[in-house]
Parts: C-alpha cells; structure tokens; sequence
C-alpha cells in the first residue's frame, strides 16, 4: 500500500470510527433502556390462536408428530428453492405455516420444569405466561432474568424432537412425497440435506452454538446485532438469549426510502460477509427472522439452520466470481461450476449459453454503478434459477453443500427486491471477497472497516 | 402437493365444510364431550373406511346393492364424499340436520330393492339385518383401526363408542334393541352372520378401492399402501375369503402406518376449509 492510498483510508477509518460511535449512540438508546421498558415494548403477536393452544405432548404429536411438522418445513424450505410451485401449493403451504398453534402455559411450564429444573416464575424474576412469538417447532416467551437482564425465551413443544427424527428416518416415504410436490427437482439430494438441517434444528444447543459464533463475531459491530445466548438458561430444548426490541419487515416497509437502503445494505452485508469471512451461512431469510431500527442498524434472529462451510466448499465459488467477473476467463468459470458441482461436466451446451445463464445470478456485481434490485428483478432471478425449461436444466444441479446457500441466496434477492434497494453492491462485494479486500465504499463500509481494526487490534494484544 | 394432484379428494374436503356447521342450532346427536365427537375425527380415517368397505362388501346382498343402485364405480370419490358427508353431518351437525340426512338416506333405500344374480336372493336395503351388517361393519371397523393407529382409545372407551353410535344405526331403522352396545357383542354379530362370501361384484369393488382411479402416479402408491395395511388389518376369514396375503408385518408397525397418513392428512388439510372445520370442531369440545 502507498503512504497516500494509506492515509486516506486511515482518514476513512477515523471518519468511520466516528460514525460507529453515532450509530452505538443510536443503538445504545436500546441498550439504556431498562430491562422492564424492553419487556414491555416486545408486543405479544396478536395472531397466536390461544383458543387453539396445545394443552398435551399428545395434542402436540397430532398436530405437528407423524410427519405433518417434517413435512411443513420441508415444504417451506422447498418453497424458497422452488419457483415453479404451482400457486395452489404456495398457498396452502402459507395457510399450514400459520397453523401450528402456541403451546398453553401450563405444557411451556412444564418444559422449563424438565429443562430447567423449576417452574419458569421460579427460574426467572419475570416470566410472561403467554408467547409473543411463535417458532418452528416452539414459541417464544419473554422474561426477566434473576441478575436483571430481558430474554427472549424459545422452549421447543414437547416430544417434538423424538418424532422429527423418527419421520425424518422414514427416507422412502419423504422422498415419494417431496417428489409428488416438487417434480423435477433432485429430491435425494434436497431431503438428505434439508433433512440433516432440520435434525439439527430440534437441538437448541447446536442452535445457541451457531448464535454465539455469529453474536461473537459481529460483537461491537455498528450495524449487524446478533443477541447472545444465556448459556446458563439454555438446554437442548429451551434457548435463552438477550431480547432485542425493534421493528417488523411490514413496518419497515413503512419507512422512507432511505431507511429502506441501509437495511438492505447491512443485510446484504451480513450475508457476504457471514460467507466469506465467517464460513457460515444462517439459512432462514425468512423476514420474520429481523428486526429493524433506524439509521440501517438490523438484529439477526434465528440461527437454528446455520451451515458451517469450508475452504473447500468456497473455494470453487470464489473462483467462479473472480473468472467471470475480474478475468473474463468464460471457459474457467464454467470448470469452476463444474468443480462445485452445479453443471454436469462434458454438458453438451456451449459456454456462452452457461454464461447466460449462470451470469445472470452474478448480475449485481458485474457493474460498478448503483443498482436498484426492484421486485420484479427478483422475482426473474428467482424463477430462472429452476427454470426447468432451459438449455442446461438436464444438466444443472444444486449439489447437496449449497442446498442452504442457494436458499439464502434466492431469500436474499427476495428480501432486497421488497425493498426495492439501490446500492453499488459491486463495491460492498469488494469489500468483502477475500480475494479483493476493497476499500469502505459507503459510511456503513466505514463502519464496518472501524470495527474489523478493532476486532483485529483485540486480537493481536490477547 | 399441489393440490391438482390432490383433485379426487377434493369433494371429501367439500363434504368436511359444509358437513361441520358455523353456526349449530344445537349440539346435535352426540354432542361435543360425547366419544363419538372424538373418534370421528381421527386422523386414520381413511384406513378405517377402506376397511369397512371390504368387510362389508362380504355381505352378497349389502354389496348388491350398492353395486346395481350406485355410481360409485363412475365416481370413487364422489362416492366416499358422500359417505363421509354423511357420517360428519349426522356427528357434528345440528340434530335437524343430522336427522334431514338420515331421512334422505332412508328415502333413497326405499328405492334399492332387488335380486342378486349371484345368490338368487331378494335383497332390499330397508331390510334392518343389512342395515345392521353396514353399522357393524363400520363402527368394528374404526374401532380396529383407531385403536391400532388413532389416538389413545382404551377398551372403555371403545365400548363407550359402540354403545353412542347405536344411535347411528337407529336413526336409517334399525331397531334399538337389535344394535350391538358392547366391542364383544358387535364382533360377535360378525360372525353370526351365516351369508358371508365374495362375489364377482365385490371383487370388483375392492379391486377400485384398492387400487382407485384418477389419482396421480405419487398419490397412488401412498394410496395402495395405505390399502395394503387396511388388507392387513381385516379379520382372518374375511381375509381369506378374499384371498389376499398377509401384508410384511413391518408394514404394519404402527410407527410407519402413522406417518403415512399423516402425510396423507397434511395433504387434505391443505385443502380449503379443512383445516377450518376441524378447528370449529375443536373450539366446541373446549367451550
């Protein structure tokens, strides 16, 4: 680095520093506020049918046991890397997702007595009988810890564990019938993965483990939160951590423009960042899974499907994005998706047609300009990535590494085409590929940069 | 599944909307803490219809009848819509309604009379013996398979059933004092009936239920496995008259059986108004 390029990014760096204590002074109105005030401004969802709640770990297996609960979630994950799904099938999946209802307080009670030891009124100073949320296989209480802290409180149904991974044996039958559902679709791959996933979501301690790694790593970030997790109220079944309050993604559609941008610049950012820093993917893009506050500052919620990758996982990926987009070297970037698995080698299609193709999942990055990714972008990325009537459907595949990845990816396009986000998400990508390690492009890059010399200072003294 | 796959099963999901009432004038026949409420809504339903239909068709007469006066063989589906329409009215309509439905079941059979060709005997589906083979047919049936793959059902309880749907069987005539009250009582009415045998006709039938028509390529071989357990849950004799095999006993492990229809009943809940009717069920036995 020359002694000019070097002063101004320290000058960017000193700009960003400032910047990120701005943005802790906003986030810290947050953190000031008394545990009581954060309690009481996490609204219980009105929608939760309590008239409906289950009363019995019976009651529960009829709902949710017997492959019903399986079979939704898989369905919703398909959902994601399945455009061509009939709209009947949308909707009805939509219509079950809404469907399991919350757990009475007594059946939450009595799993904190097994996990915990005590009835919750005794394990914590509060404890609010009735969720505010509900979860994939569990809801979500709020309550006061005995040493003052405000937590969200996420206790998994009963007897749940016990059936998924029983239902998620039954191979053959999951296999028929994600077959039925999604024709064309590579279903041994899709159910095997999707199934190690979601195995690994009925145990809350993997779970916390993945939240602490991603609540680890962006500590003191100025934009991306993470809550931690109260280790000592967590077990296999009931994951404590810090409760965060802020908005929906409905109501941050209701913000201006602006707000809109920045969220979905630390979004983006989180994502890039999580893969190709962190190795990590947290697979549910699912909007409900973040909570907004002003000035782009967003809480990450949710870590139950994360993905831990390797240098070999990315490796071909990084390959694929530096041959098409910096070399230019079309013939190398089709070998690097035919090391990653995603086209058949010896396909029988020319590389200017996998350059179509392909290239077009690379279409935020190709340019260095601003760029809005509108819904109907989105949408077209979205539905061409199964295309199953295009020139390399019988030779496109989506190896079983990445099943999570391009969920994320397509919920990513989802979430930024609802925002309608303009960025240069070249610049923000530069910063973040490892192999370009670009400059601050955006006051939330100099943020970030601020908190990486921090993080990294913390490192070299310890 | 997308639910064009799922077509023929759409008019048992109308059947399940229009027979559970928004708006009861009462609590019906039953009522909402009777065992009737409870089992007839279990989720191995279909089983136990699939099972009924076999041990009844055993009946040369009860199966002429249908055979020469029914157009279940153009229409599966319809057909078991019906059927189904009629078991949810008359459980959890209001007592008009269930008793409006017994009444046009009853005019309907005022209609179904004749001679069936294999035996030489006049049948007539007044007639109280054959209304009383269907019931018993029926009610052992779903409680031989609720109570290998449904909810939890003790003995007490199955005989609290079979004891509550006597009403069941009165309601199309037959007399009160001639119905089964007790689990025992009713398999032995079984087995007392001397004309029990397989006809071409009910070949035929089982032939359609076993392997139904108009369902997709997918559907159709949850379908035939569901029927292969309903074959292995049947009673021996009737079994052997069929002559159908003793299906692999780990196809019958309640575990697997469970998740079959579970899937199956994931499926019809995505139907419109399912889920919905079961939930005003629901609220009702809470109330």
């Amino acid at each position: 680095m020359s002694a000019s390029t070097g002063a101004i990014r320290q000058s960017r760096v000193s700009r960003g520093a400032a910047l990120a204590r701005l943005a802790l002074r906003i986030g810290g109105r947050y953190l000031a506020r008394s545990p009581r005030l954060l309690f009481a401004s996490v609204e219980r969802r009105g929608e939760l049918r309590h008239d409906l709640a289950l009363r019995s770990a019976d009651e529960v297996a009829e709902e949710l046991g017997s492959m019903k609960g399986v079979l939704m979630k898989l369905g919703q994950m398909a959902s994601y890397i399945y455009e061509d799904m009939p709209a009947t099938f949308r909707a009805s999946m939509s219509r079950l997702q809404q469907k399991a209802p919350p757990m009475t307080p007594a059946l939450a009670a009595s799993v904190i007595v097994a996990e915990l030891g005590a009835p919750p009124d005794q394990v914590f100073a509060e404890w609010d009988p009735l969720p505010f949320a509900a979860a994939s296989i569990g809801q979500v209480h709020r309550a006061i810890t005995h040493d003052g802290r405000a937590v969200a409180v996420k206790v998994q149904y009963p007897g749940i564990a016990r059936s998924i991974t029983s239902d998620l044996r039954n191979v053959g039958l999951l296999r028929r019938i994600v077959g039925a559902a999604f024709p064309g679709l590579d279903t041994r791959s899709l159910v095997d993965e999707l199934g190690d996933r979601l195995q690994e979501e009925v145990d809350y301690v993997r779970e916390a483990e993945s939240q602490e790694l991603f609540a680890r790593y962006y500590d003191g970030h100025a934009f991306i939160g993470v809550p931690h997790v109260v280790a000592e109220l967590s077990t296999s079944r009931v994951l404590t951590s810090e409760l965060v309050s802020g908005a929906s993604f409905d109501e941050l559609l209701g913000w201006d423009q602006q707000e809109r941008d920045l969220a979905a610049e630390t979004i983006h950012r989180f994502v890039f960042r999580s893969l190709y820093r962190l190795h990590a993917f947290n697979g549910d893009p699912h909007p409900g899974n973040y909570l907004f506050h002003r000035g782009g500052r967003v809480t990450f919620l949710d870590f139950g499907l994360t993905k831990l990758f390797t240098e070999d996982d990315l490796a071909p990926l990084i390959d694929a994005v530096r041959f098409l987009v910096f070399d230019k070297d079309y013939e190398a970037f089709r070998a690097a998706l035919e090391r990653a698995g995603f086209l058949r080698a010896g396909a029988p299609v020319p590389t200017s047609v996998v350059v179509d193709r392909f290239g077009q999942f690379y279409g935020t990055v190709l340019q260095d300009a601003a760029m809005t990714i509108t819904p109907a972008y989105a949408s077209a990325i979205v539905r061409r990535f199964f295309d199953a009537r295009g020139p390399l459907a019988p030779y496109s595949d989506v190896p079983r590494a990445y099943v999570i990845m391009q969920r994320i990816n397509l919920g990513l396009y989802a979430v930024l085409g609802s925002l309608n986000a303009t960025a240069n998400w070249r610049r923000i990508a530069e910063e973040i590929w490892p192999f370009r390690n670009g400059p601050p492009s955006t006051p939330i890059g100099e943020a970030e940069a601020a908190w990486l010399s921090k993080k990294t200072e913390k490192v070299l003294k310890n | 599944m997308d639910t064009a796959r799922l077509s023929p099963l759409e008019p048992l999901a109308r059947a399940y909307r229009r027979a559970v009432p928004e708006h009861p004038a009462d609590d019906g026949l039953f009522g909402p803490r009777s065992i009737v409420w409870r089992v007839n809504r279990d989720r191995c339903f279909p089983l136990a219809g699939m099972r009924s239909l076999m041990v009844q068709a055993l009946h040369p007469l009860a199966m002429a009848g249908v055979a020469e006066h029914s157009t279940w063989r153009r229409d599966p589906f319809g057909r078991l819509a019906a059927t189904s329409s009629y078991l949810l009215t008359t459980t959890y309509g209001d007592t008009a309604s269930a008793l409006a439905a017994a009444a046009w079941v009853r005019k309907i059979h005022t209609h179904v009379r004749g001679v069936d060709a294999e035996t030489g005997l006049p049948y007539s589906a007044e007639d109280p013996a054959l209304l009383l083979w269907v019931h018993a047919a029926m009610v052992e049936s779903i409680i031989t398979v609720v109570q290998r793959y449904g909810r939890a059902l003790d003995d007490g309880d199955a005989d609290r059933y079979v004891a509550e749907m006597v009403r069941f069987a009165e309601i199309v005539g037959v007399p009160t004092a001639d119905v089964p009250t007790t689990v025992a009582s009713l398999r032995e009415h079984i087995e007392s009936v001397g004309l029990r045998q397989v006809t071409p006709a009910a070949r035929d039938a089982i032939g359609i239920v076993l392997d139904a028509p108009d369902l997709d390529d997918d559907m159709r071989e949850l379908w035939r496995d569901l029927g292969q357990v309903a074959v292995g849950t049947l009673p021996e004799w009737a079994r052997e008259m069929y002559g159908f095999d003793a299906p692999p006993a780990e196809l019958m492990e309640r575990e697997p059986v469970r998740q079959l229809l579970g899937a199956l009943d994931l499926a019809f809940e995505s139907l419109p108004g399912v889920l919905e009717a079961r939930q005003r069920i629901e609220l009702r036995t809470r109330a």
